[in-house]
């Protein structure tokens, strides 16, 4: 598996991820505009034929100088590569983008309150909080967590950024696949 | 926009209400004021405020209504930019781009200096890359608006695309220098990106380099400074430095694969243990890393070392409990000598672990948790099945699902397996299975959908992915709405394996839609991108656009279409209805009254769906009003015409629209011998000898030796036979020059004998071909060319193959040949004995294709 940022190139690629995997979807501007707008912030996970097997979205939030975020719009990694770390590792790159091109402080996400796997990777493995529940946040009518991870710890001397991602790895995503 | 045609001060103050009310998108209010002026009987003909009241319309989705006011505004007044813009502007919306540009031009005449105008063109000539067009209008922008940063931009921009870095950079500098002041902020950063990246594509990378260095404090985007500075260092081979950005990049992330790659280059290693050793460094480093242990296995060359190696990567994998340890290694396996060293391995652990629940026999192991067990069993069925060795596949398979009876991974590989043996019957059973134990999980719905589709199921399938689709929609549409090309491809085969030809036509054309969409997806960005300064993504973006259609998704949507047009060309539907009554006289009663039943059940189904559909058309429309009034980008996007399977089928020139499919294949995947196949079997149809003669031509470059190729050779050489003498003696001379080298003077039947006789009928592709050109040519050797078709002594052997071969003989191409075709059914299944397509029909099979009652009995649930 290989982990590099995204390119316009990966776009389409990780639109079908994105279908294969999640119920959320989007059509290709919406990619495009992630691409577009914010270039450094979405990474690939792709197998050894170049075939995407897992990808994060990522945008800024800019509302207000002070309260520069990044938010995740969407993350997946393929059933069939779980247990990898990849999800992990995608993230962790692209929260370095955020701090590193748009000097976020925090980055945010939504996850369903349902699903347990990713709750556990977010809040375990990534350290992200709680911070409040959105009733019917999918258009299904579940309700979502809103998450948020501080980044103050990317922010340290860019020659020790690598220490400092290999801090924030707390502990692997054990939990992703329960029960065998 | 300025009216140039002068209105008394009232009706000009109205005039500029309704130019406000168009830009603030109150059409109505717009109307009101358009309908104000032209009461007036004195400018009931005023031309720019029919234009106006025209565009406005077309806001509104009065297209024809909209037409017809701006063109009589414009008859009314020729010589107005504004109606000439606002005719531009009403094309554009119908994305008539050619004539869009027209207009404009137009405008422009009559307005030399209109920024308004000038921009718009602009866009459109970069959308339909008229580059030199491009240049002149952002010349022309920047001579205008010299103290604006997008003429700038752009204005240098068009240079780069045309390939004139010296020029681009060079405006780049002076805006640059004088232009940009202030904090350097992120679209600072990205601007001498954007410029750094211009001076690599003129292949000064000394200068890049230095570019780069000089403003690297300036720049954000350290990721980019980095792997661009290490791809310099290493193109003007300065090895030391490459490697020190090469190290800190992965510090950065050792999971990037062309990091090692790179090092490597930069440390100049070339001898496979010098690499294996280099590996050994880097897994210390990232200890938690999988790209340098992964890496490693793949360079190691001597088997005891790949052993070692490999012996530890898998009882790592196995102690862990890593599901995709196969689909990680299975590149490996392409070394045969690999792949038997894992193979060893794997069944030792499992007998170890039966043994003594440890790895190895000795006993000083360490003891492994049960899971190791289970994982290795998971391992050897993937192995096996690889292999195609099924009996041994299920046999490790079905232990694993002993062990533990609920785990999902274990009943997809049982499917896969039997997917693999020709049985997608039983593949989407077990997958379908796997999906019951997690409802929740869209990755498995989706694969067992896909399945559902290869067994040929498509509302089943449907229903399946209906599970993660928007309520109160039918599936399909909103797969369709989302762009789910995976779905709509697979969909388009199914069908078309089904002789519905009208459906796979359907899903073809909405597969080529989203890709005329996405191409649209474009326009906005050509100024957004400009605003935004992320230049070098925008350049991406168009360089991905100009080869869209090389996607394996359009490539096999075109090619399911381009297929079903030839067979339509040559099988055109008759004017009975698609699917024929069943022959009722010749069944039994009981058979009947099930018959009878389900014909009941299906049409209930069908009055409940159009109820929904109709429930869904009222929700969908009130959806797109909330969409339109929400999205300002494109509330005049044209209306498509509806895409109805019958009427495609039915179509009146197959090989006109096959074309239409191919054309973008000839241009983006001339690589691939199938698209001068493909093309040359419509030319053939079409008689187009100098279109036959390139696609062959084209074809004999990439690979001489084709199979089909051969074919078409024969063809066209047979073909000439009759054709020649009739020929422009031009074009005949051209031909005779050109096929010379391929065909040596050859009659067409030397050509089949010749063939018949030599290597390419070692192989079951090849032999097939070779048997249906002799037999065309020579009724006479039937036999022959039935029996080098039936053969099944080929090494390469397939299911696929044999179904083929069965398709062929069915479909007459032999003539009749009742007895071989049940000789050749019986023999497949005894070499193929899971394959359902060699099985004869109802023996043991519970589901057939056509079959789509979800109520019969599955082995699931």
């Amino acid at each position: 598996m290989n982990i590099r940022c995204a390119r316009p190139s990966d776009l389409m690629n990780m639109q079908h991820c994105n279908l294969l995997c999640l119920p959320e979807n989007y059509q290709m501007k919406y990619y495009f505009y992630h691409g577009l707008s914010w270039p450094q912030l979405s990474y690939v996970a792709e197998d050894e034929k170049g075939h995407i097997v897992g990808y994060v979205l990522a945008k800024m939030e800019e509302d207000g100088e002070d309260n520069r975020h990044g938010h995740i719009t969407s993350l997946a990694v393929k059933r069939s590569h779980r247990r990898l770390g990849l999800a992990q590792k995608l993230m962790n790159q692209a929260s370095l983008a955020m701090v590193e091109c748009f000097q976020a402080k925090h980055v945010s996400l939504h996850v369903r309150k349902s699903n347990r796997a990713a709750l556990n990777l977010y809040t375990n493995s990534l350290g992200f909080k709680i911070l409040e529940i959105e009733p019917k946040y999918y258009a299904d009518g579940e309700d979502a967590y809103s998450m948020m991870r501080d980044l103050s710890a990317f922010a340290v001397d860019n020659k020790t950024d690598s220490q400092s991602t290999e801090n924030l790895e707390i502990k692997s995503e054990s939990a992703i696949i329960s029960q065998c | 926009m300025p009216p140039s045609n002068p209105l008394p001060p009232k009706e000009n103050a109205l005039f500029k209400r309704i130019l406000r009310c168009y830009e603030h998108k109150q059409y109505k209010n717009g109307l009101k004021f358009a309908k104000q002026i032209l009461s007036n009987p004195k400018f009931a003909e005023h031309g720019e405020t029919l234009a106006m009241k025209g565009l406005t319309l077309n806001c509104l989705g009065r297209k024809d209504e909209a037409y017809e006011y701006v063109r009589r505004g414009l008859r009314n007044h020729l010589k107005s930019p504004v109606c000439w813009h606002v005719y531009g502007l009403l094309q554009r919306s119908d994305k008539k781009y050619d004539e869009a540009i027209k207009c404009y031009r137009n405008a422009l005449k009559w307005e030399k200096e209109n920024i308004q105008i000038l921009r718009d063109l602009s866009l459109l000539q970069i959308q339909m890359r008229d580059l030199e067009g491009y240049k002149d209008t952002r010349y022309q922008l920047f001579m205008l608006r010299p103290t604006q940063r997008a003429s700038w931009i752009g204005f240098a921009m068009s240079y780069h695309l045309l390939g004139d870095y010296e020029m681009a950079n060079s405006i780049l500098d002076a805006f640059r220098t004088n232009q940009m002041k202030g904090p350097y902020d992120y679209e600072h950063s990205e601007l001498l990106l954007y410029q750094n990246m211009v001076l690599a594509e003129s292949g000064q990378y000394e200068r890049a380099l230095q570019h780069l260095q000089k403003f690297q404090s300036q720049i954000l985007d350290k990721l980019s400074v980095k792997e661009t500075s290490g791809e310099y260092y290493l193109k003007l081979k300065r090895f030391k430095e490459a490697e020190t950005v090469y190290e800190d990049l992965l510090k950065r992330n050792p999971e990037n694969v062309m990091y090692y790659q790179k090092l490597i280059e930069a440390k100049q290693l070339s001898d496979p243990a010098e690499k294996v050793v280099f590996f050994d460094v880097y897994k210390k480093e990232y200890p938690r890393a999988i790209a340098p242990r992964r890496l490693q296995l793949t360079e190691a060359q001597s088997q005891p070392v790949f052993e070692r190696l490999v012996d530890e990567y898998l009882r790592h994998g196995l102690h862990k409990g890593i599901p995709p340890l196969f689909v990680d290694l299975r590149t490996l396996y392409e070394n045969k000598t690999k792949a038997d060293t894992i193979e060893k391995l794997i069944l030792q652990y499992i007998e170890n672990l039966l043994k003594s629940g440890a790895f190895g026999p000795e006993p000083s192991e360490v003891k492994q948790p049960a899971s190791a067990l289970l994982w290795a069993y998971y391992y050897a069925a993937q192995h096996f099945d690889y292999k195609k060795e099924t009996e041994r596949a299920l046999h490790y398979i079905d232990a694993a699902i002993e062990h533990t009876p609920t785990l999902i991974e274990l009943f997809i590989v049982k499917g896969r397996i039997y997917k693999h043996a020709g049985d997608p019957v039983s593949a989407y059973q077990w997958v379908e299975e796997a999906q019951a134990l997690d409802t929740a999980d869209r990755y498995v719905n989706s694969k067992c959908a896909r399945y559902m589709l290869r067994a040929g199921h498509v509302p089943r399938a449907e229903d399946m992915c209906a599970k993660f689709t928007r309520e109160g929609v039918p599936a399909t549409e909103n797969l369709n709405e989302m762009q789910c090309m995976w779905f709509q491809t697979e969909a388009a085969a199914t069908y078309q394996r089904l002789h519905q030809w009208g459906e796979a036509l359907k899903k073809a054309h909405e597969v080529d839609r989203h890709f005329s969409e996405i191409m649209e997806d474009q326009f906005d960005f050509h100024s957004y991108c400009m605003r935004k300064m992320t230049l070098r993504s925008y350049v991406g973006l168009l360089r991905l656009e100009d080869v869209l259609r090389a996607h394996p998704f359009y490539v096999r949507c075109a090619r399911v279409a381009i297929q079903v047009y030839l067979r339509l060309d040559t099988h055109p539907l008759q004017d009975a209805p698609q699917t024929p009554e069943p022959d009722t006289e010749n069944l039994a009663p009981s058979e009947l009254k099930k018959l009878r039943n389900k014909q009941r059940k299906a049409k209930r189904k069908a009055e409940q769906e159009s109820a929904l559909a109709a429930q869904v058309q009222v929700k969908r429309e009130q959806h797109h009003k909330a969409r339109q009034q929400q999205e300002q980008g494109d509330p005049e996007a044209p209306q498509l015409d509806e895409l109805v399977p019958d009427k495609l089928a039915r179509v009146e020139d197959p090989l006109e629209q096959a074309i239409k499919f191919l054309q973008p294949l000839r241009m983006l995947a001339a690589d691939k011998i199938d698209t001068h196949l493909m093309a040359f079997e419509i030319y053939f149809r079409k008689e187009r000898p100098l279109l036959m003669l390139q696609s062959i031509k084209r074809a004999w470059n990439l690979d001489k030796g084709h199979h089909h190729l051969h074919d078409c050779l024969v063809r066209f050489t047979r073909w000439l036979d009759d054709a020649l003498p009739n020929l422009h003696p031009h074009v005949a001379a051209v031909i005779k020059a050109e096929v010379q080298p391929m065909v040596g003077g050859r009659s067409a039947v030397q050509m089949a004998e010749e063939f018949v006789g030599g290597e390419g009928v070692r192989r079951q592709a090849g032999a097939l071909w070779g048997a249906r050109a002799l037999r065309r040519l020579l009724p006479e050797r039937t036999e022959q060319a039935l029996a080098l078709a039936t053969s099944l002594q080929y090494p390469d052997l397939t299911i696929q193959g044999c179904v083929e071969v069965l398709e062929s003989l069915r479909e007459g191409e032999f003539g009749p040949c009742e007895q071989q075709i049940e000789r050749y059914v019986e023999a497949c299944a005894v070499r193929f004995p899971y394959a359902i397509a060699f099985k004869a029909a109802g023996a043991t099979s519970t589901d057939t294709p056509h079959n789509d009652d979800p109520q019969e009995p599955a082995c699931t649930n």
